[in-house]
């Protein structure tokens, strides 16, 4: 028999019982249906983590002193950024100096960190301007009072475009207003839009003194070089600070793509363990398919004793009862599949994360109710084919 | 001498017992002609036999001993599968309560036997539509069985056994749970495929009904009594 045949023959009989059959359907809908949603709830959780850590900079080496000495000196200067630009693998530098300082513009004041750097920190730290003009190279070696806000700063100063070029004060000196950042949202424990950036010159002559830097951000050029070019710096700070073979590092150097790897074994998990306590409802569905078709072929042994009478060969029957099955299974793994698909959107919604589902996932769901479909059903099919059609004919 | 459709050769039936015991011997050394166009009556009370000689005629079942060979097939040598496509090719099957498949149309019910020939859907309906309507149900092919008086349920069944154009027609106790106005016609309707050339084999305790055909053999313990 063709498979539009035993179709027909399995959609036919499906519509002469629908509440049984949709009440089948019930379990396998439920179990696929919160595999996806909650396959759907990890992914969205690994790819929020994946775009919040990304935001922080791409391919970014974050490079700390270890100590800081009680005057605020620390070991890492500015000379040691310069070191580092010329490193192979390297593609942008930005040291940092900060200070907290009050900043004032017309009648408002905030206090917010101010952040001495270099014309390279936007790219390194992955800001885009929103309005004016980043710090430029000019103003970092001339020590010009340029400043350029944070939105949050901006925002809470009540500057906007048209203040562009006006005079803000910090810590009680002049500064030109030179641009607005692009807000990039909460990543972390500090606003990343919160904080004025000047000129590390500026910072350095009127607010901290010394040559001595906070942190050093690098960007890498490409991510397969993060390995080597973080050990190539260790390897220069270590020979520019003097130390010995056997000293400990006087700074530390943080592979942001380490803790993106960190975190998506986490939820990576995460996620599998979820889609496998999940899975269990799916077999919960797939057994209550095998009970309704063992019932099926009880009630149904004289039609199959008929139809073994009329011609029907044992592969015939077989094929008929099986193809129920997993007709059953499939049209429930497609109503779970959208039902999944449905409550993980929703909850991406709740969550503020970006919805995402892969083709993989639905492909995995189709075929595993289409396996449930067959695992179950295979056994009451092969009882079914087996009957002897004298008995069967006889049966009452 | 017309030829031959069936032939049996001291066919015996042995239902084994539980237990591997020797078992009881339903059909004992039953040898039988039957020609192309010739009606059979098989005549005999209950437990006689009839059911077992029916199953067997029918390729439901092989014998325990003896040759049976139908249409040029040697059955007692066939498979499960080779059984049903020799059933499926050469028989149609007639029985006392109907054996319509419940909640599908008389139309389907007919065309079922073809699809398991491997006929296609259009065809199927078409012979089908054709084999209810020779017997005076075309207006009937959307009823389900539980629609249909006995009488038609029967002649349905009838259509059903017809419409692959088998060779033998195995009716068993056709008129058996019909009343008697009924029974008189689907035994009209019989009569009518004797008319028509066709081999029909008949199975009742009625010796009424078994005079209608050409030849009767009377079963008694499992033995040809007359």
């Amino acid at each position: 028999m063709s498979l539009p045949e035993l179709l027909r023959l399995a959609l036919s009989r499906l519509r002469t019982n629908r509440l049984r059959a949709a009440l089948t359907m019930l379990g396998v809908i439920i179990g696929v249906a919160s595999v996806v949603a909650l396959v759907g709830v990890g992914q969205g959780t690994t790819s929020n983590i994946t775009t919040a850590l990304s935001s922080l900079g791409t391919n970014l080496l974050t490079i700390s002193p270890t100590s800081t000495s009680s005057d605020g000196s620390t070991t890492l200067t500015l000379d040691d950024a310069e070191a580092i630009a010329a490193l192979p693998g390297v593609a942008d530098v930005a040291p940092e100096v900060s200070t907290s300082q009050n900043v004032t513009a017309g009648g408002e004041t905030t206090t917010t960190t101010i952040i001495g750097t270099t014309s390279a920190y936007p790219i390194v730290r992955a800001y885009r301007v929103w309005q004016g003009s980043a710090l430029t190279d000019v103003a970092v070696d001339h020590g010009l009072r340029v400043a350029v806000l944070g939105k949050t700063t901006a925002d809470d100063l009540k500057l906007s475009a048209s203040d562009i070029g006006s005079q803000i004060r910090i810590g009680g000196i002049d500064f030109t207003l030179a641009g607005i950042l692009q807000p990039k949202g909460g990543a972390g424990f500090q606003n990343p839009d919160d904080q004025v950036l000047v000129p590390v010159s500026t910072v350095q002559k009127y607010f901290v003194g010394g040559d001595s830097v906070r942190t050093i951000g690098v960007s890498v050029a490409t991510a397969g070089e993060m390995a080597t070019t973080n050990a190539r710096i260790s390897a220069l700070l270590r020979q520019r600070h003097d130390l010995a073979a056997t000293a400990d590092d006087d700074f530390q150097v943080f592979d942001q793509t380490q803790l993106l790897a960190a975190a998506s074994t986490i939820t990576g998990t995460l996620t599998l363990l979820l889609g496998g306590i999940a899975s269990i409802s799916l077999v919960v569905g797939g057994i209550g398919i095998m009970n309704i078709m063992l019932v099926s072929v009880r009630e149904r042994t004289r039609e199959i004793g008929i139809r073994k009478a009329i011609g029907a060969r044992g592969s015939d029957i077989l094929a008929q009862f099986l193809v129920e099955a997993l007709t059953l299974s499939l049209l429930g793994g497609l109503l779970g599949v959208a039902l999944g698909l449905g409550i993980s959107a929703l909850i991406a919604r709740v969550a503020g994360w970006t919805f995402a589902f892969t083709p993989t996932t639905l492909a995995a769901a189709v075929i595993s109710s289409l396996l449930v479909g067959v695992v179950f059903g295979v056994w009451p099919a092969r009882q079914a084919a087996r009957l002897d059609p004298i008995a069967a004919l006889r049966y009452e | 001498m017309p030829a031959l459709l069936l032939q049996l050769k001291d066919v015996t039936k042995r239902h084994t017992a539980s237990g591997g015991a020797a078992g009881v011997s339903v059909l004992a050394g039953i040898t039988l002609d039957l020609a192309l166009g010739e009606t059979l009556a098989i005549v005999g009370p209950s437990g006689s036999g009839k059911s077992t000689m029916m199953n067997i005629l029918g390729c439901l079942d092989r014998p325990s001993h003896g040759a049976y060979h139908l249409a040029g097939s040697a059955v007692a040598e066939l498979d499960d599968d080779a059984l049903a496509r020799l059933r499926s090719r050469t028989i149609g099957f007639v029985f006392q309560s109907y054996n319509l498949l419940p909640r599908t149309s008389a139309l389907d019910n007919v065309a079922t036997p073809l699809l398991y020939q491997g006929v296609g859907r259009g065809e199927r309906m078409r012979r089908a539509r054709a084999a209810l309507e020779r017997l005076g149900l075309g207006d009937r092919v959307s009823h389900e069985p539980s629609e249909l008086s006995g009488g038609q349920q029967q002649r349905v069944a009838i259509a059903r056994a017809l419409v692959t154009e088998p060779a033998l027609v195995l009716a068993d106790e056709p008129t058996g749970n019909l009343d008697s106005h009924a029974g008189a016609e689907v035994m009209a309707v019989l009569r009518d495929l004797h008319d028509q050339g066709r081999t029909v084999v008949l199975i009742t305790h009625d010796t009424d009904v078994a005079t209608s055909a050409d030849r009767q053999i009377h079963l008694r313990d499992g033995r040809v009594a007359a």
